[in-house]
């Protein structure tokens, strides 16, 4: 009887492990979160990421496609590289992990580190983000950016400040447009743009450099005005005062770093997690939620690109700044 | 509508039975995150951030707030009773916390002066974030980055009275701290520096597992070496355990008071401050009180000591909520949590916030008051308890405080990266100490060291390379004047003594 008794509490125990098992391989036809959702944001709380991680998570609960808000989970240790490499190596739970990646995480990573983009699965981009230079109206000492061009290049230091990566990329290219070295025209580089623009308030630096979402309140307040906007275009809104480097002076070409916001998931994530993941995100893409309440507010442009679309892009990307940077 | 009436309308926003309630569980939770190593306010506030989602802004902050400002209070209990820090402004209230408690045999007392000077502290950074805050909040934007490398160059100071009897052992041990502050990403290249092709040590050695070590982790095996030898504990186990006990006299109350109060004044300033923190605050207030009379001397166990450190880092922590509110400018880790929170609730925190959402900022800043009395309460409540830790023997602490490293240290960076820094920098500063290396230097250094170079390294490119930029702005002037006359007076004094002598 005792061992009757033990057989049937072995069995009893076993069984479920099967079950899930076979729950498990019947589920893999069509993916639907069944878990909680982990997303990785790889900068501070407020930032740029963080508000671009919330506004899909927002939309995506709000409209019931996605049943539970994801927990973010904030890894900045590294300069986000922990964060990002931790994605890049989550063997189980890797249906259940997304992370925000962005142009600018990819330039430093591939730069710094050994970790590519073949080690993450792409899901998506959704949108394009730019940047433009501020001043602080009450302190600048140079009303527009062609004023700037001229002190620079008569001796006087113009200092710039802006955030890490793609900022700091941006502030390269800008210099070599016009001609000038590091000296004449400097960069103080920022842990965040949110410091970039407490320098700029202080009246410690000349202009700021940021993208419209950060800037966004301060314009508002008539504490900041875009003087340059480093697009190949003028920005909408009350960002369209700012003229493009060519309207500046007809000499200089338009300078301009796009930053690419997407998502991408672990490499083990399976195939069906991340159509799942791509379409949601196409549906949130296209909500008056996403287009409203994010694109517009923060002067962003829509592109979406599918995961197919998106890895080709990613892939396409990582190959030219390698090459780029010699290696 | 004044400021002083506009704090009423918050008060009568928080005094409903729900915004009372939250602001209890968040000054309970405050300060149990803050007693325990490792989990900081930033870990609190992140974690309790998604369960505010649905929440009305005004409770969601209430709770948030009061969870980190009550914070504060917690940080001083464990480095009063175990010598480890609760959080890194706690590390000055160790230097003379842990002395009083455990060589002076007056644990209760050295709480209870750590809650009272907390408390004011707080009350006084409160006050003059109500009356001056959002123009506070602009006189924190004139410090520009000469302004602030001139300021820690003042807070750096201090490492001086930490040394020792053997200044060559404390400028070494100085010089490690800086060094292992420059491993991680160059601030202003981006580039890795010192970290060896290892990923965990590009984001640097992580400040808290590295105090706990430090610290804690060290005093385990210094336990552990000792433990055949009578430790000196007697007097913790006679000390009675009651409120009244841990009562201070109205001679101590007095002693307490003045620090109590310069360093709230201070605080409330550093906290206003670009970046600065409640940990700098800390370190300027000790720095400043140092130069006052003191009944016993700083490092010893006195109670001027933790005064001036404790009410500098709540004061700090009240006046940074001028430049978050004000500006939306956030003033530390937890601040920029605080504001996605914000933004999270549906606000725009930004220069209207004052404008636009005035039940809100006024709310939470009333919220604060309130938060503060409660806390005061229940960390005067709790100290017949906490006391008793002291009563514990020695072979079951070594095992608790293990464990409090061990986990403090996972907690924070959440992974065995902070474990592994903790076990290293705890054999380390065993080695040191045993050889006669006191490591408060270097942990002082280690704290400063990146804000220092982050600040000069901005101001140098600026004034592309020229050192005249520490002394043509006014403010950066006037601190340079403060630090020569601080470096030099014991220099001038050893003079006049020689020619008197002669």
């Amino acid at each position: 009887m005792k061992k009757f008794l033990l057989i049937a509490l072995v069995a009893a125990l076993v069984l479920p492990l099967f079950a899930n098992g076979s729950q498990e391989s019947a589920s893999s036809a069509g993916f639907a979160p069944t878990k909680d959702i982990t997303w990785y944001c790889t900068s501070k709380p407020g930032g740029g990421s963080d508000i671009y991680t919330r506004a899909i998570s927002d939309a995506a609960t709000a409209n019931g496609w996605l049943s539970k808000a994801p927990l973010v989970n904030y890894k900045t240790d590294g300069a986000g590289e922990i964060g990002r490499n931790e994605v890049a190596n989550t063997k189980q739970n890797a249906d259940y992990t997304l992370l925000t990646f962005n142009s600018g995480d990819l330039m430093p990573m591939v730069a710094n580190t050994n970790n590519r983009i073949k080690n993450f699965t792409p899901i998506a981009i959704m949108a394009t983000d730019k940047q433009l230079l501020f001043v602080n109206p009450e302190k600048a000492k140079y009303k527009t950016f062609a004023d700037a061009i001229a002190a620079a290049k008569a001796g006087t230091q113009v200092v710039i400040a802006g955030s890490k990566g793609d900022d700091l990329e941006l502030y390269g290219m800008l210099i070599k447009e016009l001609g000038l070295k590091e000296n004449q025209m400097a960069y103080i580089t920022n842990d965040s743009t949110a410091d970039a623009i407490t320098s700029g308030l202080g009246g410690h630096v000349d202009f700021v450099m940021s993208k419209p979402a950060a800037a966004s309140e301060y314009v508002k307040a008539n504490m900041l005005v875009p003087v340059l906007a480093l697009s190949t275009s003028r920005f909408a809104g009350n960002l369209s005062s700012a003229p493009t480097l060519s309207e500046v002076d007809s000499k200089y070409n338009n300078v301009e770093l796009p930053v690419w916001r997407g998502v991408v998931g672990p490499a083990n994530m399976s195939e069906d997690a991340a159509k799942f993941y791509s379409d949601m995100l196409k549906k949130v893409s296209e909500s008056k939620e996403w287009k409203e309440g994010y694109l517009a507010s923060y002067s962003l442009e829509s592109s979406y690109m599918d995961y197919q679309e998106a890895k080709a892009y990613m892939e396409k990307y990582e190959a030219d700044y390698l090459k780029k940077i010699g290696k | 509508m004044s400021n002083f009436s506009m704090l009423f309308n918050g008060f009568s926003v928080v005094f409903t039975f729900q915004n009372v309630a939250v602001c209890l569980l968040g000054a309970i939770l405050g300060l149990i995150v803050g007693a325990m190593p490792g989990i900081g306010s930033l870990a609190g506030v992140a974690l309790l951030l998604p369960l505010t989602y649905k929440f009305n802004p005004t409770t969601a902050i209430i709770l948030l707030g009061s969870l980190y400002y009550s914070n504060m209070y917690g940080g001083s209990f464990s480095a009063i009773l175990l010598n480890i820090p609760g959080d890194s402004p706690a590390v000055m209230t160790m230097l003379d916390g842990y002395p009083m408690a455990k060589k002076k045999g007056r644990p209760g007392q050295a709480l209870f002066t750590a809650n009272m000077a907390s408390f004011i502290g707080g009350t006084i950074g409160m006050i003059i974030l109500t009356f001056l805050g959002p123009g506070l909040a602009n006189v924190g934007l004139h410090f520009g980055p000469q302004d602030m490398t001139s300021l820690l160059l003042v807070a750096m100071t201090s490492i001086g009275w930490l040394v020792g009897k053997n200044p060559t052992q404390g400028v070494i041990l100085t010089m490690i701290g800086i060094l292992l502050a420059c491993i991680g990403m160059d601030p202003q290249s981006g580039a890795p520096r010192y970290n060896f092709g290892n990923m965990y040590l590009m984001g640097g050695v992580s400040f808290v597992p590295f105090v706990i070590g430090t610290v804690g982790f060290s005093q385990v095996l210094r336990l552990m070496s000792e433990r055949n030898e009578k430790v000196d504990d007697d007097k913790m186990v006679k000390q009675k355990l009651t409120i009244k006990g841990s009562l201070l006299s109205l001679h101590d109350f007095r002693r307490l008071l003045p620090p109590a109060i310069r360093s709230g004044i201070l605080g409330t300033f550093v906290g206003v401050l670009p970046g600065a923190g409640a940990t700098t605050g800390a370190f300027l207030g000790y720095a400043m009180n140092k130069a006052f009379k003191s009944e016993e001397p700083f490092g010893t166990g006195a109670i001027e000591g933790i005064a001036s450190c404790e009410a500098a880092n709540n004061a700090a922590a009240a006046g940074a909520f001028a430049p978050l509110l004000a500006l939306g400018i956030p003033g530390s880790g937890t601040g920029a949590v605080l504001l996605g929170g914000l933004m999270m609730w549906g606000l725009n925190p930004g220069p209207l916030l004052f404008t636009n959402n005035p039940d809100f900022a006024w709310g939470l800043i009333s919220s604060l008051f309130l938060a503060n009395l409660l806390t005061l309460m229940i960390a005067i409540g709790v100290i017949p308890f906490l006391i008793k830790i002291l009563t514990v023997p020695v072979k079951v602490i070594i095992p608790v405080v293990l464990v409090i490293c061990m986990v403090g240290s996972y907690a924070n960076t959440y992974s065995m990266y902070g474990v592994v820094i903790m076990i290293v920098s705890g054999v380390v500063s065993y080695i040191c100490e045993k050889s006669g290396y006191s490591t408060a230097p270097m942990l002082l250094s280690f704290v400063l060291a990146p804000l220092l170079e982050s600040n000069m390294r901005k101001a140098f490119i600026t004034s592309q390379g020229s050192v005249s930029i520490f002394f043509t702005s006014p403010i950066s002037c006037t601190f340079m004047i403060i630090l020569f006359v601080i470096v030099l007076t014991p220099v001038i004094r050893g003079i006049l003594k020689g020619v008197k002598n002669k």
